[in-house]
This record gives structure tokens, sequence and C-alpha cells, in this order.
């Protein structure tokens, strides 16, 4: 099999950059804030079935045509319509993207603020992960079980790249590439900022104590809906992407693993680190990329091992040898910046100041 | 709906829901004693399954030595991931979301190189074979001998639990080490080595369950990740630390996938797509509504502990 390495390298870097909008979310979440997303994956698939519903519903509407019923019957028909649209009408096709964007985000801001609500009430705090856990597969068997949304468990394919109407294959992939690296730029950014204000020490108080930071008077309460809303909805904006990059919504796609495969990649670059957030998502994506790659080969030349096992058992080593070994991750978090930090990062350490008022005898 | 249906599926609650319980107090005792989710669970579940179908493929076709070797095949494996990773941690004084990640990670090793070793000797979806035979047949209520199987081993495994809990001193060590592990050190108990009888006893009873589970359904690498969540569900019922809650909550969630199933589809016409979100909606509404689940039913005190 000849490998087309241009191709290779832009849809590398497509999944690279969606899978950092998704991966620099959740280390805001869990990084940063201490909340424990082990329902990542609903919030990505928000930004699919927003997808799904708008190209059949909204982008026809703003084309002049009809709304589409895209499951059943009229399945070829509708699925001819919506390419056509895409590729003769660039206007409606890029609105129509970015007004899937702003919906999907504003959903996925709901769903995660609905989402922290319950960790107000729940006992003991790694529940509320096993409640998003279990949150995440009932939208998922709701969904699939569920005609309007996605055809339920058919899925529904035609959800395309918005360059459909650039003339050469290079160019439409390279467009899209381009406009995803740019959202993960600007996710980043946006990241970084909030994690170097004064919210994110403020996320950071929660994640090391929140009874302390209560005491202070900081609002956790608001705090943990807060950073929900911020991450859910970027990690809905990167569920358009990954579900257009697909081009096919299926309900199989959003399951436990792609929620765990974020969590390897945050582990691996570094809890609190956003730079770590893309160091993780580049090394995992390249990782999924190689081992699919080897699979593919190893089956060609006859043999009978399945390789595509191998990466799960590749990534769970990964994820042990990290928690195990250098839980801070390949890059860890910063020391805070801010003046405050500077002056305690100075400051000589207890011992070295034998008559400093207020120090305990007992110490 | 027919009256034979509504039978059918009580049957099928009393068969699930005794797996359910056997696997599900396993899951208790881990959260309570070793104080970890054990999300790989589902894998020793899977891993006896695998067990008992060698033995029964390419040894013996008798099922009490198939069954009988599930046990220390699943409990030296749960010991040994508690010796390689969960101990170490544990040490390191890690967080729950770390223990709770690294039990996902011990269980995606385990299907996944369960996978690799289906793949090789052509292992997916057997059915441990035993010839299926009606003992019984009322009409409507027709039971099996896998049913006769399953029912009373899975009674008993769990009634010899009970026993070992309440009336020896390993029990009663487990208990004291599940109430308050300070406590416990401080007293001299030898925390070290009750933690490894429990990871012994949780896997061996896991790999007898999924053993079980074999003789009833087919054996698949996930078969342990599929029924994982409803055992979760019914230990989130049992509030995580109660036994017998555990047992109640394993007969709730069969009920509800099967009898409140059936009637929400005669009833309400809902497809049976919707069964896995049945377990999924009781853990979600447990844990928000009555966390503590079944746990402490009918006593004042149970409420102020932390």
């Amino acid at each position: 099999m000849s490998i087309d390495p241009v191709a290779t390298l832009l849809s590398l870097l497509t999944t690279f950059g969606i899978a950092a909008m998704i991966a620099l979310s959740l280390n805001l979440e869990y990084g940063l804030g201490g909340v424990p997303n082990f329902g990542k994956a609903l919030f990505v698939s928000i930004g699919a079935y927003t997808a799904g519903v708008t190209y059949t519903r909204l982008m026809p509407l703003l084309a002049g045509q009809e709304a589409l019923t895209p499951c059943g019957a009229n399945l070829g028909q509708a699925l001819q319509v919506r390419t056509e649209i895409i590729r003769t009408l660039p206007v409606v096709g890029l609105t129509n993207f970015f007004v899937t964007l702003l919906i999907a985000a504003a959903i996925g801001g709901l769903i995660g603020y609905l989402a922290a609500y319950p960790a107000l009430r729940l006992k003991d705090e790694w529940f509320l992960g096993l409640v998003l856990l279990a949150s995440s597969e009932v939208v998922r068997i709701v969904v699939r079980g569920t005609e309007p949304i996605i055809c339920a468990h058919n899925g529904l394919s035609g959800i395309s790249q918005p360059f459909l109407w650039l003339p050469t294959p290079f160019l439409r992939t390279a467009a899209f590439t381009g406009l995803t690296l740019v959202a993960a730029a600007l996710c980043y950014w946006f990241a970084q900022r909030l994690a170097r204000s004064p919210y994110g020490r403020m996320l950071k108080a929660m994640r090391e104590n929140s009874d302390v930071a209560t005491g202070l008077g900081k609002p956790m309460a608001r705090t943990r809906a807060s950073v929900m809303i911020v991450g859910s909805a970027m990690a809905a904006m990167a569920g358009v992407f990954f579900v257009t990059n697909v081009g096919f919504a299926s309900t199989n796609d959003y399951v436990v693993g792609l929620t765990l495969d974020i969590w390897v990649m945050i582990v691996l670059g570094g809890l609190g680190n956003m730079r770590g957030a893309l160091l993780g998502a580049a090394i995992i994506t390249l990782l999924d990329r190689v081992t699919a790659i080897t699979a593919i080969q190893l089956d060609m030349l006859g043999s009978q091992f399945e390789f595509n096992y191998v990466r799960y058992i590749l990534f769970a080593l990964i994820l042990l040898v990290m928690l195990r070994y250098r839980r801070q991750g390949l890059l860890p978090e910063p020391l805070d910046t801010t003046g405050a930090g500077k002056l305690l990062a100075r400051r000589p350490p207890p011992s070295s100041a034998p008559g400093e008022p207020g120090k305990r005898a007992a110490a | 709906m027919t009256f034979a249906q509504l039978v059918d599926s009580l049957v099928t609650t009393v068969q699930v829901g005794s797996l359910y319980a056997l696997m599900a107090v396993g899951l208790t005792l881990t959260m309570a004693v070793v104080k970890l989710p054990n999300f790989a669970h589902a894998e020793l579940i899977t891993f006896g399954a695998y067990a008992a179908l060698v033995v029964s493929l390419f040894v013996t076709p008798n099922p009490f030595i198939a069954i009988g070797l599930a046990f220390p095949a699943s409990a030296l494996l749960a010991w040994l991931a508690h010796r390689t990773v969960y101990r170490p941690l544990q040490r390191q004084r890690a967080s729950t979301y770390v223990l709770i990640l690294s039990s996902f990670a011990v269980g995606l090793i385990i299907r996944y190189t369960l996978f690799l070793f289906a793949d090789s000797f052509d292992l997916f979806d057997k059915r441990i074979q035993i010839p299926l035979a009606v003992l019984l047949d009322l009409g409507p209520l027709r039971i099996t001998n896998i049913f006769a199987w399953v029912v009373p081993s899975s009674i008993v495994l769990v009634a010899l639990l009970s026993v070992l809990l309440n009336f020896t001193s390993l029990g009663r060590q487990m208990r004291a080490l599940a109430d308050n592990e300070t406590m416990a050190r401080v007293i001299g108990l030898p925390v070290d080595r009750v933690v490894d009888l429990t990871w012994l006893l949780v896997g061996g009873m896991a790999g007898v369950a999924g053993a079980l589970w074999g003789f009833y359904t087919f054996v698949d690498p996930l078969v342990g990740w599929l029924i994982l969540l409803p055992v979760f569900a019914a230990a989130v019922l049992g509030g995580m630390r109660s036994f017998v809650g555990t047992i109640i909550g394993a007969y709730v969630v069969a009920f509800g996938e099967n009898t409140i199933m059936l009637l929400l589809n005669q009833w309400f016409g809902l497809d049976f797509s919707f069964k896995p979100a049945i377990p999924f909606l009781i853990i979600i509404l447990v844990l928000l509504i009555r966390p503590q689940g079944f746990a402490g039913l009918g006593r004042a005190t149970e409420g102020g502990k932390a």
C-alpha cells in the first residue's frame, strides 16, 4: 500500500487539532478545576448530533429549499441535496457550519451547566464521574433509538466539510485542516488566558481544597458550573469538527473509549498544563495513526495477528506508567506566574527561619 | 402482553438478578474494604468466563470443574492487579480519580489481551457447552437446567460470603477495615493480609459469576464490560457498602431491565433497544436522590455517618 504523504499529514493535523480541542477542554475541567468528567464523549457527541440536525433542517432552509426528512425512503435523495448545496453554494455551507458551531456550543454549555448541578448533592466526589459516565451512555442509547436526530442506529452520512465547493480534493482538505488548526489555536489561547487569570487560580483552589476556597469566600458551586459550561461548549464545538471530519454521524463513535483516549492525552501531556494537553494530543494522535497503519500493513502481508487490539493495550500501559511514575505528566503544571506566586516561590523555607513568629514549638 | 411473557421475564429477573448479586457483592466489597471503585471488575468476570470456556472446550466438559477453576483463575488475576498496580498507587496516596483511571487501564489491558487470545484461537461468541434441558414445564413457567445451575450456585456463594463476613475472624477483620482503616491499623490488624485475601475472594467470585454467565449467554471479550454498569447500579443501590442492600439492588436492576422494560414496551411502545439505559438511569437517580441507596433503611443512625 502506498501512502500519500501530503494527504496523511493533512489528515493527521486535522485529527490532532480536534483531539487538542477536546483535550484542552478536559484539562480546563479536570487539570485545573478537578472536575472528574468521565462523560467527555457525551459533550463531543452533542456537536455531532447538532450537526445532524442543522445539516438536514437548517441548511436546506438557508438555501431556500424545504427541510429534509433524512431517514427512511428518501435517504439517498436527502444525501444528494445536502452534498449539492455545499458544493454549489459556498456561503450557505459555511454559514451553516458556523451556525452549527454556535448552536453546539450553546447546547453543550447548557448541558454542562446541568451536569455540574448534581455535584452539589453528591456525597462522594467521584460519584460525579460515575454520574457523567452513566449520562453519556444514556444519551447515546436514547439517540440511538430515536429516529429524527441522526437516523437512530443507522447513523447519518453526508455531514460534509464546508469546503466541498473548492476545485481540487487537496484544496478542500487543506482548507478544512487550516480551519481546524485555527480553531484549536483559539482554544489554546483561550485556555491559556483562563489558566493564568484570577479565575484560573480560583479553579486551582477548587481542585486543591474546595472547602478552604469556600471559606475564603469563593463561590465553588458557581465556579464548578462555569468551568463545566466552558469545557462542555468547547468539547461540543470540537464535536462539530469531529463529525464533519469523519463525514458520518454515528452513536458508535461516542463511547467510553473516546473519553478514555482524551484522559490518556491529558495524563500523558500534563494535568493543568495547556501545552501538555497539546503534546498529549499530538503523541496519542500519532500513535493512533501509526498503530492503525501497522495493522493494515500486517493485514496486507497476510498476518493473522490483529494489531488493532495492541493499540488499546499500549494506551492503557501509557496511562498506567504515567500514573505510577510521572503523575505530573511530560510537561508539569507551571508555577503560578503572578506576583504573589513569585513571592511565595522566593520565600525561604520555614526550617531556615528559626525565629519566625507564629511558628509552633511542636513543629 | 401474554401472561407467559410476564412469567418469562420474572424468571429471567431471578436468573440475571442472582448473577448480578454475585458480581455486585464483590464490587461492593472492593469499594468498602479496599476503597477502590474497580472498573476492571468487568474484566475479572470476563476472565472467569474464558477460563471456564477453555476448560470446558479443551479439558473436560464437566461444568463443576469449569466453574471451580474459574475461581482461582480470576482470584489470581485480581491479586496480581492489586500487587502490581493498585497497591503501589495506594501507597503513594493516589486520589480516587487516579485509582479509577488505573482500574480502567487494567481493564483495557485484560480485555484486549483476551481479544488477542480469542482471535488466535477463534473463541469469539462461544457458549460453554452444556446441553440445554427443560427441567420443569408448567405451561408459562419453564425452568431450564441453566436456571437450576445459575440460581442456586449464586445464592449459595453469596450466602457463604455472608457467613464468612459475619461469623469468621477474617470477616470481622474485613468489616473493621471497611469501617475505619486507621483504627484497624492501630489495633494491629494485618491490613496487607486482609486486603490480599479480599482481592482473592472478590476476584474468585467475579470469576465464578463470569463462568455462570457463560452458561447463560455467549462468552466474548466484551461480556464483562457490557454488564459492568448494571452491576455498578446494583452496588450503587446498596449504597456501595451494604451487603444486603447490594443483593436487593441486583434483583431490582434485573427486574427493571426485564419486567419493567417489558411493561414499558407493551404499554408505551418503548423499543427494547432502550433496555441498557435502565441501569444507567438507576445509577443517576440513586446517586442524586438517595446516595446511600438501600443501606441503613429503617436505621436512624446511618445518615449521620460521613
